[in-house]
């Protein structure tokens, strides 16, 4: 019992200053000990998850493709019938070969690499399985480059899809420069065509095969196309400026030219910001130029330049810089940029550069600071993308690496839409700990240390419409549980619910290894709590409860690692910032509660009154009928003794207008109005009234009563009050 | 999305009156329907722009066609009942040119029958006003396809044996059908709504309008000019809406969805009331000249390169130079 409460005092003495008695602290890692829940991830390679992935073409519209869904997509067109249990055992085997070689390093493509597992095999002493990587093999439709998780992955996965983005881009650029240049041409041409040389016996003669030229008289053919052809040439300054565009387009180094084998075009991948900037800086009067130019030559091309009107326009076009939908239509750049270099993104951005930066953080911990400075962790890059979801009009992509296969829609929308794009990527390849990038970047995700969202201006005016947690499990939870079953000391099975949080995600980290303390096994005592619980007890003592971990050591024993306060501190933090980005995802969001609170508390106290009050028979409601008019209004009031027509319902049948044009005109919808009603007699409005087949013309009564025949003219003008 | 730079660039565009439109002063008979579509379609070259340069009518003959006469825009007054492969020629050469096309019931339902059949199968991208006056009024009355049975006319003096053909009814019939609509010109507000409509719609936009002739059959139509009860006017989500002033006139209205089209053949049937307004509509019908393009370019490279493909099938041995080789027998 005294050895009980000895341990108990040595281990809360560990957890609130951090020393052990006696011998530096052992390694988890060295021991083998990993977190309960990464216990049955020791072998990735036993394991089908996202990776590797296989760049694509992008020809049927698919960029990536994991091996994964690879397989599982030639399963699902082969494996039927009797031999399908055969064909998806043996394609099982070929893609854990696969992903084996490339969790080595090798690179190559996906052909490559299939023929190499499939060499493993040993297949040519076995027909069965020859048979099922012939059939697999057939079914291949898809080639490309194959990466696995690592530190270069993300780079070379955003790479790949933003040079396919650009390449789409580039395309349909010029496709609308090469249309340019083709009409621009047959402005020229036309001109020519129509001109003395180009009307020439000579030349007539050479649009003829020589074997007809005896049945023309070209001179005489010649001397009438050029009198019956136009006599308006091409002005001298339209046609220099439709050559000056034709250069400008010709020469354009923006968007190569497929087709021209010494096809120059510029660069847009740079490795960090400042060369990019420069580089925008520099060809911003070419991008100006030659945007303007598209400009004018599509008005030229139209035929709807004018000179007096748009040469002034053009004369002052891009003083101020291109404009940021001008200046989308160009590449993209893409920019690999560290956390630091923030302010001069910010200011690039300022600038209209059309970046997409990829800023890839290694390692989310970092080294421990020197003796009892505070841990920070990963604080450059947190700061970033709070930063960059405070500019506004910036996409922003946070992920580890690990959920970037899921992502790639995401991936594509921000490298495809215009405007800035960043992308902030935990590749969990970083410190050298015994956690291959993968598993560090998904545990990175799962402990709330690195979580992911998307930022998309362009989805809508509000942050519910722009912003979304993408990936993270159970984002209403602070920490995501998870089902581990284990075997007790009786030999039963259990099963308990643990969290994943971020003290799990540190234990990984041998460079942390001085913030936990094993529990010996018979040491055990009634106040271990876990890490979640304690985080949850806000009371001061918590009742003498110790922050564990439930970690599983090399032989597979369950054991509990105390967490000192320092870490349990950042834990903490690491929880409020899960919680703030939660709120600002619309999960658990603290003003919403606080509405809906408010709201279910006046309904239920407005409930309670209605329920009190005496009953009031609810009145039937009257059913509209299927097809109702559409409302109407009523005309406005006017005299029933002036003459006017209808004019809406007017059409122009030129009956009244012919009685009197100065009495009845037309609007400037060719539709009739009373000009002047004392332009011309009763009579007339009476004729004219009579007249109209639409009957929309109202004579009203006479300005003049001594109108000849005015009772008769009375007496026809009532139809048509 | 527009850039800016085209936003700009739109302030300086030239803006058109509708006096702009007008050519030629109309010799139609006074109190003729022909007038009201005239108008109706300058305020809509107006309203939405249109460049009298790139714009251009197409008729056949009849009183109808006297229509491009009368537009300050581009025209081809063609030959009896070859209006619409005339407009096809010109759209398919020049697709950037608005086409419309004014035909009769005679030009379009008799004589021009084959070509109007296959113009909708086609859906090329065009506005078509059939002026149907039900009688052939140029040459002073005789019945035409859409008489109605019983009246008498120079060629029917006992009154015609048949029934009127229904041009709505045939339209509705056809595969790739994708705009019917059926205005009449003393309703002009709707009859502006129905062609504008047309006009934008995306495809081959037909619409009847039945119009007065006010010489030959003056009565034809007073029976519902009269009585506006006799008179549909269909409304809907995707079709038109009916202003408070209309709706004030015309009661009689019908909630009609335009992308059924078995309810708009059995609205097409209907004589009395006659049915005003969109009857169908489908904007997911190709239209022919898309279907048609090459996809490519046609840079003089392309052109160029495609012929020395199609020649380089081919040898040509120059008369008088060497022998041409021994023919092999074909297997």
């Amino acid at each position: 019992m005294a050895a009980m409460e000895s341990e108990h005092r040595a281990q809360i003495a560990f957890h609130l200053s951090g020393r052990r008695g006696g011998g530096p602290a052992q390694s988890l890692v060295a021991a083998g000990l990993r977190p309960a829940l990464m216990a049955g991830h020791r072998d990735l390679a036993k394991l089908r998850y996202d990776f590797p992935l296989i760049l694509l073409s992008g020809k049927d519209g698919e960029t990536v493709k994991s091996l994964t869904d690879l397989f599982d997509q030639l399963l699902d067109t082969i494996a039927k019938g009797s031999d399908g249990e055969r064909l998806r055992r043996h394609a099982l085997r070929l893609e854990l070969e696969i992903r084996a070689l490339a969790q080595q390093g090798l690179s190559g493509t996906l052909a490559g690499l299939w023929d190499r597992a499939a060499g493993s095999l040993h297949a040519h002493d076995d027909t069965a399985v020859q048979d099922s990587l012939r059939r697999l093999r057939a079914a291949l439709r898809v080639d490309g480059e194959v990466i696995d998780c690592d530190r270069a992955m993300p780079y070379r996965l955003i790479h790949h899809l933003w040079a396919l983005a650009n390449a789409t881009k580039a395309r349909a650029a010029r496709a609308i420069i090469d249309r340019l240049l083709v009409k621009l041409g047959e402005i020229l041409v036309s001109d020519f065509l129509h001109s003395d040389l180009g009307l020439s016996a000579e030349r007539l003669a050479a649009g003829i095969g020589s074997a007809q030229h005896a049945h023309f008289d070209f001179p005489t053919l010649s001397t009438l196309l050029k009198g019956a052809s136009p006599k308006t040439p091409l002005a001298e300054g339209r046609r220099r400026r439709i050559e000056g565009l034709i250069a400008i387009l010709k020469d354009q180094r923006f968007f190569g030219d497929p087709a021209a084998k010494t096809s120059i075009a510029y660069e847009y991948a740079f490795e960090d910001c400042a060369q990019a900037a420069e580089a925008f800086r520099q060809r911003l009067p070419e991008m100006t130029a030659l945007s303007k130019a598209m400009a004018v030559a599509g008005l030229e091309v139209d035929g709807r330049y004018n000179e007096a009107r748009h040469d002034a326009f053009f004369a002052e076009y891009g003083a101020g810089g291109l404009l940021p939908e001008d200046a989308a239509f160009f590449p993209d750049y893409l920019i690999r940029a560290r956390a630091p270099e923030l302010p001069q993104l910010l200011a690039a951005f300022a600038a209209g550069l059309p970046a997409k930066v990829l800023v890839q953080v290694d390692d989310l911990l970092d080294d421990p600071p020197k003796a009892g400075g505070r841990v920070a962790f990963a604080l450059a890059a947190k700061q970033l993308a709070a930063t960059a979801l405070g500019i506004g009009g910036v996409f922003v992509l946070q992920s580890p690496s690990s959920n970037l296969y899921r992502l790639r829609d995401s991936l594509a929308k921000g490298l495809v839409g215009g405007g800035p794009a960043i992308f902030n990527i935990y590749s969990g390849a970083g410190a050298d700990g015994a956690l291959p990038p993968y598993l560090a970047a998904a545990a990175a995700l799962e402990a709330r240390a690195f979580p992911g969202f998307v930022h998309d201006p362009a989805c809508g005016p509000d942050l519910a419409s722009r912003f979304a947690l993408h990936g993270n499990p159970q984002p209403e939870r602070d920490w995501p549980l998870h089902d581990f079953a284990y075997e007790d000391a009786a030999q039963q099975r259990v099963v308990e619910r643990l969290p994943f949080t971020f003290a799990d995600f540190v234990a990984c980290d041998d460079r942390y290894d001085g913030h936990f303390a094993p529990v010996e096994p018979n040491k055990a005592n009634g106040h271990l709590a876990s890490v979640a619980d304690f985080l949850a007890d806000d009371t001061s003592d918590r009742g003498g409860a110790l922050p564990t971990l439930a970690m599983v050591d090399g032989a597979d024993r369950l054991c509990r690692v105390i967490v000192d306060d320092r870490l349990i501190r950042e834990a903490r933090l690491c929880r409020d910032m899960w919680r703030s980005l939660r709120e600002l995802g619309g999960v658990r969001n603290s003003h919403a509660e606080r509405q809906v609170a408010k709201e279910r508390a006046a309904w239920a106290e407005a409930t309670r009154q209605t329920a009190d009050a005496p009953k009031i028979a609810a009145a039937a409601e009257a059913k509209a009928p299927a097809s109702s008019p559409a409302p109407a209004i009523a005309e406005p009031e006017r005299s029933s003794d002036e003459a006017y027509i209808e004019t809406p319902r007017c059409t122009t049948c030129n009956e009244c207008t012919q009685i009197n044009a100065k009495m009845f005109a037309y609007n400037e919808n060719k539709q009739a109005y009373i000009v002047n009603s004392d332009a011309g007699t009763y009579r007339q409005l009476v004729e004219a009234a009579e007249s109209c087949q639409v009957a929309i013309i109202h004579p009203g009564k006479p300005r003049d009563p001594d109108e000849p025949g005015i009772d008769e003219l009375l007496k026809r003008a009532a139809a048509f009050a | 999305m527009s850039t800016a730079t085209e936003c700009l660039l739109k302030l300086y565009d030239e803006h058109h009156q509708l006096e702009d439109y007008q050519g030629g002063v109309p010799r139609w008979c006074s109190g003729c329907g022909d007038n009201a579509i005239l108008a109706a379609v300058q305020r809509l070259c107006r309203d939405q722009g249109l460049r009298p340069e790139k714009t251009v009518f197409v008729s056949g003959i009849g009183c109808s066609s006297r229509f491009p006469h009368y537009m300050k825009t581009y025209g081809f007054h063609g030959i009896h009942g070859r209006a619409l492969p005339i407009a096809e020629g010109i759209k398919m050469a020049r697709p950037d040119l608005d086409v419309f096309v004014n035909t009769g019931d005679g030009d379009c339902c008799s004589i021009g029958a084959a070509h109007w059949i296959h113009a909708i199968r086609y859906n090329m991208n065009m506005t078509v006003m059939l002026h149907d006056n039900q009688i052939y009024g140029l040459t002073k009355m005789q019945a035409s396809p859409t008489s109605p049975k019983g009246i008498k006319s120079n060629t029917t003096p006992r009154g015609a044996y048949l029934d009127g053909l229904n041009p709505l009814a045939v339209t509705l019939g056809v595969q790739n059908v994708s705009f019917v609509a059926q205005a009449v010109d003393w309703i002009p507000e709707m009859l502006y709504d129905i062609v504008s409509a047309a006009y934008r719609h995306k495809g081959f936009s037909f619409v009847r309008i039945l119009q007065r002739c006010p010489e030959w059959v003056p009565k034809m139509f007073e029976p519902w000019i009269q009585d506006p009860q006799r008179t549909l006017l269909l409304h809907g989500d995707n079709g038109l809406e009916i202003g408070p002033a209309m709706a004030r006139i015309y009661r009689n209205q019908r909630k009609h969805d335009c992308s059924d089209i078995h309810a708009a053949r059995e609205i097409a049937s209907m004589t009395d009331p006659i049915p005003v307004g969109i009857l169908y509509r489908d904007e997911n019908v190709p239209v022919y000249e898309n279907l048609r393009h090459a996809g490519q370019l046609r840079s003089p490279a392309f052109v160029r390169k495609g012929l020395e493909a199609e020649f380089d099938k081919f040898t040509v041995w120059p008369e008088g130079g060497a022998e041409a080789p021994p023919q092999v027998a074909s297997a």
